[in-house]
């Protein structure tokens, strides 16, 4: 059979229709697409049954969440639907808390400095090691702790007290300026709390809260309560401070108050109110009241605040005529601030008389300690970490033979670094318990890392500016991803052979005790009537089961109050409450800003958290510095110009970003940039703003604060 | 080109004076939605943001007047799941369509051929290139979640709404015998929407009365970005700030459609 023109086109006609009707080629492009983007290097997905698991974030402001897990393995991170303290809701760095069990920075096991560098060990090894400098030191310690919410820092500060030793210091935290200003200057008992959610006038003078104050979260849902989408606000939100903070940008309003005016302002509000008649009846008020109406008469203060006196009395009139006003007052960069910025705050409140009231200020109970010879939150929070390294590095304290640092990086995040680090290193042996390297286990000798929070037994106290009382647990989500042990039973250990008594051998036994003892107090499990109702109820709910509640979440909570007896106006910690006189060397305030998806006093910019940081906070590897256009006319500089940021105490490099949410004479720049340490993600991007942050002693406590530093700005 | 309605149409409503740019949900996306880290091939620079990789960006919205008087909004921005996506007809592979109940513009990875024209197309800036394959530091792809595939280089990516979730709302609902057409509202919420502190964001089905989203997208608050393009969002932005919601128009002075301050589309 020949072949001619009609076959072979029949040929290629059957061919074609062929073609088309077999699925083949369909298939091999389908498969070559696919094939063509699976490569080995490319991860693969692993299935598993998907559970919700209870858990605490510690990573920034402390926040019960969820772990979701995938077969057991941990892989995302969600809100918290059951606790009154996050409500489903999550920070910026709780979703990254997952993903850094891996992260390039986490320590795989003990390591004890060699020369520059480092080398492993076992832990038998570096256990007998710790036990042997412990020995050695005879009391001679001290610890530094940056888990002010956690059992764990109880245990630790048994141990300190254990050897002979009072020097347990906590990290800075708005809770320290807290404690100064309620429980010493102001002779009240408890815990300050401010009820949010029961407010409807809220007025925060400097506390960002929505970003960095308290308690974050709760605080941001309160506001979403407070404004139901579609409907009328219930609550009046009014932010006063030197810059448009994250949290200014939703407030109902916004009045700029001079960087370091604070306290002032508050004052000039007070007499304000006095003036229409407010009064309060704790002791000092007459003093009080002659203190503001003559030093701090709105039309008098006006030049040092920067708010006219007709501003002061539109904002008296919305407070005095708020059903239940609140006034929160704090530092912008949630730690180094006066006590007298906080005292002006809460007298607002007395005056304004909702101490106790729904929607007002609360005293919360403090929670006993179990631990045998551990310290209450208001006995830690009695020392302070600056000034004793400062005394230390000044010679008048002794340097400790053995520091103890747990869940925290005083190298990196405390103010006047050089000078801080210079005590640091006077210290013969120091000891990290970071599961990160940071600034801090970088310059320590013995690196002993702990779990994350996922790994352990974890607990949440109360956390400052809560309105009530509360106590969430969790047990290990998954087994720790490296040779790392929870530092709460290492110290545990520790003590045991070192003959001291914790009364405990396990932290799982510790916490065991703890809820039995919350058992016993009253209070109830908040699975159905949220502490806010109860608040507003007047009620004081009790029962609910402990134990099977907080193993799923759910806290224990207690609406009671601390009783209060010789609550006082401290007046002489507010006579020189003024911001002091410029000073022609340093003419700008810097404002530093505590922005939790940069990093935290604890951690650097997780790797997922790099793409939230914007452009003009940080560009490239250089910080950006915040300024309005008048300040950069003053300062002879332009946007994008490199400068130098220079204090009495250091500097840092700085690109100029014109913003006009920043007030005239200040400057604005976001903490947690600058690592030397830590992961590729994080080191050498933009500067450590704390390195041009200068610490001055306040009038009458002599205690040290560094919110408000000057500096000075030239091109470089 | 006609798009098909849908029974069900899943959007947003993003409550702008809520929002204060804390970044949680762009966070919680990243995770929830296997997003790579930036890469060694950007030297770890995410500064760059014609580099990065967001499904969820929030950008920074300013009044540009001077201080005292100068504001700041923020603004999250997913994918819009346009009704009339300009993203769809372009595509030559047909790797994004919309074309499933929901109303959920889609992206079929291994479909797409990289050819961009979608992001060319889309006026959001909401669809992103791989210019790398994935970058994930030794042992964090142990946390990838189960729900979304690892993309390799040379693919586009956008929001899915967190579909899985929508998938597992539905299989849930089977079997404590709900109507999976009829979900409640809470029963299927995207990651960005659930980590929201500060609950910025409702969602929910527009066509489902007892969804709150409905309503809300009809409040005399609430626009849709760029609305004159008639692409029709099912992402809507409510504010009671006057200059925010003319800038969700693109307003410019004398631009007649930010003026007047109405809604278009």
């Amino acid at each position: 059979m020949g072949v001619n023109r009609r076959r072979f086109i029949m040929f290629v006609a059957g061919a074609v229709a062929g073609t088309l009707a077999t699925p083949i080629p369909f298939k091999l492009a389908d498969d070559s697409s696919i094939w063509t983007q699976n490569w080995p290097w490319i991860p693969r997905l692993q299935y598993g049954g998907i559970a919700h698991v209870p858990m605490i974030s510690k990573l920034g402001a402390p926040a019960p969440v969820n772990v979701t897990t995938a077969g057991g393995r941990p892989c995302a991170v969600t809100g918290n639907a059951k606790n009154p303290l996050s409500q489903g809701g999550m920070g910026a760095l709780a979703p990254a808390e997952v993903q850094l069990r891996y992260g390039p920075a986490r320590i795989k096991g003990p390591l004890k400095k060699a020369g520059d560098s480092f080398s492993p060990l076992s832990w038998e090894e570096a256990e007998a090691l710790l036990l042997e400098k412990m020995k050695a030191a005879k009391g001679k310690v001290a610890a530094v702790c940056g888990d002010e919410t956690g059992t764990a820092a109880e245990v630790l500060s048994g141990l300190v007290a254990g050897v002979g030793s009072s020097a347990f210091c906590l990290m800075p935290g708005e809770s320290h300026v807290a404690a100064r200003a309620w429980n010493r200057l102001m002779q009240g008992k408890g815990q300050p709390g401010y009820d949010l959610e029961n407010a409807d006038c809220v007025l925060a003078i400097g506390a960002d809260l929505f970003e960095s104050f308290g308690t974050p979260v709760r605080n941001a849902k309160a506001l979403a309560a407070s404004r139901p989408a579609g409907a009328d606000s219930k609550t009046t939100w009014i932010y006063a401070g030197p810059v448009r903070t994250r949290t200014a940008a939703v407030c109902d309003q916004y009045i700029p108050v001079a960087p370091g005016a604070g306290a002032a302002f508050a004052l000039g509000l007070a007499a304000q109110l006095i003036q229409m008649g407010a009064a309060a009846e704790a002791q000092g008020f007459e003093a009080f009241r002659a203190l503001v109406t003559s030093a701090y008469a709105p039309a008098k203060i006006k030049d040092a605040t920067g708010v006219a006196p007709e501003a002061f009395a539109a904002l008296a009139k919305t407070l005095a005529s708020a059903k239940r006003p609140l006034v929160v007052a704090g530092s912008v960069m949630g730690r180094g601030g006066a006590a007298a910025d906080v005292v002006a705050g809460l007298c607002l409140n007395l005056l304004l008389g909702n101490l106790g009231k729904p929607g007002g200020l609360r005293a919360i109970p403090e929670i006993a300690p179990v631990v045998t010879g551990g310290l209450t939150r208001s006995q830690m929070l009695k020392a302070d970490l600056v000034d004793f390294l400062m005394q230390v590095d000044a010679g008048k304290l002794p340097a400790p033979e053995v520091l103890l640092v747990h869940e925290a990086n005083p190298a990196y995040a405390l103010p006047e670094p050089e000078t801080l680090g210079k005590a640091l290193a006077k210290v013969p042996f120091k000891v990290s318990f970071s599961p990160f390297m940071d600034e801090t286990a970088a310059m320590c000798d013995l690196i002993l890392p702990n779990t994350l929070s996922l790994e352990r037994f974890e607990d949440l106290i109360t956390p400052y500016g809560s309105s009530f009382a509360s106590y969430t647990m969790a047990a290990p989500v998954a087994a720790p991803a490296c040779d790392a042990k929870s530092t709460a039973d290492v110290v545990l250990g520790l003590a045991k052979t070192l003959g001291v008594d914790l009364g405990f051998a396990t932290f799982e036994d510790v916490l065991a005790a703890r809820v039995a003892a919350l058992a016993e107090s009253g209070g109830f499990m908040s699975d159905t009537v949220m502490p806010w109702q109860a608040i507003a109820d007047g009620s004081a709910p009790e029962g609910g089961d402990l134990a099977e509640g907080l193993g799923t979440g759910t806290p224990w909570v207690s609406v009671a109050q601390a009783e209060q007896g010789g609550l006082t106006f401290p007046v002489q910690v507010l006579e020189k409450a003024l911001p002091g006189t410029p000073d022609a060397a340093f003419p700008f305030s810097l404002v530093p800003l505590a922005l939790e998806n940069v990093g935290s006093a604890k951690v650097a910019t997780p790797p997922s958290n790099l793409t939230t940081i914007r452009d003009d906070e940080l560009k490239a590897s250089s910080l950006c510095l915040a300024m309005c256009g008048q300040t950069a006319a003053k300062a002879g500089v332009a946007g994008g110009d490199l400068v130098k940021v220079a204090s009495a105490r250091g500097e840092i490099m700085a690109l100029v970003d014109i913003d006009e949410a920043v007030m005239p004479g200040a400057v604005a720049a976001p903490l947690g940039l600058g690592h030397t340490a830590f992961d590729v993600y994080s080191r050498g991007k933009g500067a450590n703003v704390c390195k041009v942050l200068t610490v001055s002693a306040e009038p009458v406590t002599g205690l040290p604060v560094w919110d408000s530093s000057k500096v000075k700005i030239a091109k470089s | 080109m006609e798009f098909k309605e849908f029974t069900i149409k899943w959007g947003m409503v993003v409550d702008l004076d809520k929002c204060t740019g804390c970044g949680a949900c762009m966070v919680a996306c990243q995770a929830e939605n296997n997003i790579a880290p930036i890469s060694k091939y950007e030297n770890f620079d995410a500064s760059n943001k014609l580099r990065t990789l967001t499904w969820l960006l929030v950008y920074k919205m300013e009044n540009g007047k001077p201080f005292p008087e100068h504001e700041v909004a923020y603004l999250p921005r997913p994918c819009m799941q346009c009704e009339h996506p300009a993203c769809v007809p372009v595509c030559p592979v047909v790797a994004t369509d919309k074309n499933e109940e929901g109303g959920i513009v889609s992206q079929i990875y291994p479909r797409c051929i990289g050819c961009r024209y979608c992001m060319a197309a889309c006026p959001y800036h909401s669809r992103y290139f791989n210019w790398w394959d994935p970058q994930f530091p030794e042992g964090m792809d142990k946390t990838l979640t189960p729900f979304t595939s690892a993309r390799p280089r040379g693919v586009v990516e956008k929001c899915t709404f967190c579909h899985h979730r929508w998938n597992a709302a539905k299989e849930r609902a089977r079997k404590e015998g709900v109507d999976p057409m009829n979900l409640p509202q809470d029963w299927y919420q995207p990651a960005c929407v659930s980590a929201c502190p500060a609950g910025a964001i409702t969602f929910g089905d527009f066509n489902n009365a007892e969804h709150t989203v409905g309503e809300l997208s009809k409040s005399q608050y609430s626009r849709r970005l760029l609305a004159k393009l008639h692409l029709n969002p099912q992402v809507y932005y409510m504010s009671k700030r006057p200059w925010v919601l003319a800038m969700l128009d693109n307003y410019r002075a004398g631009d007649a459609h930010g003026a007047e301050g109405g809604q278009h589309g």
